[in-house]
């Protein structure tokens, strides 16, 4: 019997998309469009993963003209590693329910769900 | 931008005010981000989740809750005290009331901006404790100031009225309260409320555990109060029903030790338990703010706790007919004994207001004193006191006798 997450699927929906390019500042719709998630949803995860120090944000420098700034976000390293360890039961899940590539079971419904690498 | 985006784009920036300052990034976050997605329907349902997302970061629910059980209060208390067309001091009440429950709006606010919000919830909580008191006492003491003003038409209540209260126009209603006495009481509760709102306010250092001591050990000297005075006070002759002989004595003088020992222990508490500076001068001040903090709560809860049952008994007896029946269960008293009674004990919850005054003042020079004497100034050695440099090392010196004793030394004459 495996040991049950200390995240929801949702939290380690961003998690595992925060953590497809480590280094890079993502978008919020950006996640959003990765995650399925809606805006409503997305950013209370992303504000209680910056509170526990996984993820950290900013404010993008050089904005395109007309448009106000975006916040941008990525994985500390405590992230990082809280990514990696959420990502391993999702890989294992989704071996046994031998699901195509770039999906996911969440909440018993067939949602787009980021390629775990 | 169609209507909808562009309102809901103006009712963001409106509404992202409302999130606390440590949050209001994100929400400002979200509202930015709301210009990459796809316009119409699918921005809009953005913006939506973002203001889902302000209303749970500013805690509007909360603070929704808060306003609507204040002004359902507020609302009921008024309609309860609101004078009737018989009154003839109507305008004087009226006054009073509405003064009342704008201050109790207004202060608030004013201290927020001052000193900060309560940050704890014991202070919330003798918040929320103190002005129910207040919402309380709003119709009760217009029950009881009807009553004693009231005069009967005839018979025996009638002569009774008369030694107690002196004569008036039968069936009127007289006496009561006035515009001076209003603009007393209004003063009272003014300064009364702008205590308890400083006391727990988050720019004063008043230790949450100060207040819940304080309010605990004020919670056991107004029970012990009520048990001595459940109908008014009156020093002379006191009126306890549920006591008697030498209880309703002992009682008696027990609640007059806690009057003295309640604000006197609980500063002494409040004074040991704060976390005081290292700085001696520094730890004295913050020593008394926990002393004067915890006589003044302690006693005001006291004070309040009894005024308010007090009161609040006083009026239901003479407003139901089903509490007199218990009250007075078992004696065997006229119905022109139960109007005298009832007409003394209206009278005596005007004593009440003695306590609600003097109780703080013992409060604050008692808190203050129990503070200093559990916490002295540091001078002894290690163990004596609170944090303290190390002396430097070398030999240890006797400590310097006080004047008295030098004076009686071998070497002094006599």
């Amino acid at each position: 019997m495996g040991s049950r997450s200390e995240f929801s699927p949702q939290t380690l929906a961003v998690l595992v998309a925060l953590g497809e390019q480590p280094s890079a500042w993502q978008h919020g719709y950006a996640l959003a469009q990765l995650t399925g998630l809606k805006s409503g949803t997305l950013y209370p995860i992303l504000i209680r993963l910056a509170d526990r120090g996984l993820v950290e944000a900013c404010w993008q420098e050089d904005p395109a003209p007309g448009r106000p700034r975006r916040h941008l976000y990525r994985l500390t390293p405590d992230g990082l590693a809280s990514a990696a360890v959420a990502a391993e039961p999702i890989k294992a899940e989704r071996a046994a329910a031998q699901l195509r590539p770039g999906e996911s079971l969440r909440r018993g419904r067939r949602v787009a769900a980021p390629v775990v690498p | 931008m169609n209507w909808p985006s562009r309102l809901a784009s103006v009712t963001g920036r409106v509404a992202v005010r409302l999130v606390p300052a440590a949050r209001r990034d994100w929400a400002e976050a979200i509202w930015a981000e709301a210009h990459e997605v796809p316009a119409g329907w699918p921005r809009l349902a953005w913006r939506a989740g973002g203001l889902g997302l302000i209303a749970k970061e500013g805690q509007m629910a909360r603070r929704i809750g808060i306003v609507t059980l204040f002004a359902g209060a507020a609302g009921a208390a008024a309609w309860g005290a609101w004078p009737g067309s018989p009154v003839s001091h109507g305008a004087a009440l009226q006054g009073g009331i509405l003064i009342t429950l704008a201050l109790l709006a207004g202060l608030p606010l004013l201290t927020r901006w001052w000193l900060g919000p309560p940050d704890s919830r014991a202070a919330r909580c003798l918040r929320a404790g103190f002005f129910a008191a207040v919402l309380v006492l709003l119709p009760v003491q217009a029950i009881i100031g009807l009553f004693v003003g009231l005069v009967p038409r005839s018979g025996i209540n009638r002569h009774t009225f008369d030694i107690a209260i002196g004569s008036g126009i039968p069936g009127s209603s007289s006496g009561g309260p006035n515009w001076g006495g209003e603009i007393w009481i209004l003063i009272f509760t003014a300064c009364s409320l702008a205590v308890v709102l400083a006391l727990t306010a988050r720019r004063t250092p008043v230790a949450p555990a100060t207040l819940v001591i304080a309010a605990g050990a004020g919670m056991v000297l107004g029970i012990v109060m009520y048990a001595v005075a459940p109908v008014g006070l009156n020093f002379r002759y006191p009126y306890r029903p549920w006591l008697h002989g030498s209880a309703a004595e002992a009682v008696g003088v027990l609640a007059w030790i806690l009057v003295f020992s309640v604000p006197l222990i609980a500063g002494a508490i409040a004074g040991r338990r704060c976390h005081v500076p290292d700085d001696p001068d520094e730890a004295s001040v913050a020593r008394a703010w926990q002393g004067v903090a915890a006589g003044v709560v302690s006693s005001g809860v006291g004070a309040v706790f009894v005024t308010v049952f007090g009161s609040s008994t006083t009026a239901l007896l003479v407003k139901s007919a089903l509490v007199r029946d218990w009250f007075y269960h078992g004696q065997h008293v006229t119905a022109s004994a139960v109007y005298g009674r009832e007409l003394y004990a209206s009278q005596n919850v005007q004593g009440y207001f003695i306590l609600l005054i003097g109780f703080p003042i013992i409060g604050v020079i008692l808190g203050v004193f129990g503070a200093a004497v559990a916490n002295p100034t540091p001078r002894l050695p290690d163990g004596g006191g609170p944090r303290r440099p190390p002396d430097p090392p070398g030999p240890e010196l006797l400590p310097t006798p006080p004047d008295r004793l030098r004076s009686t030394s071998p070497s002094s004459p006599g």
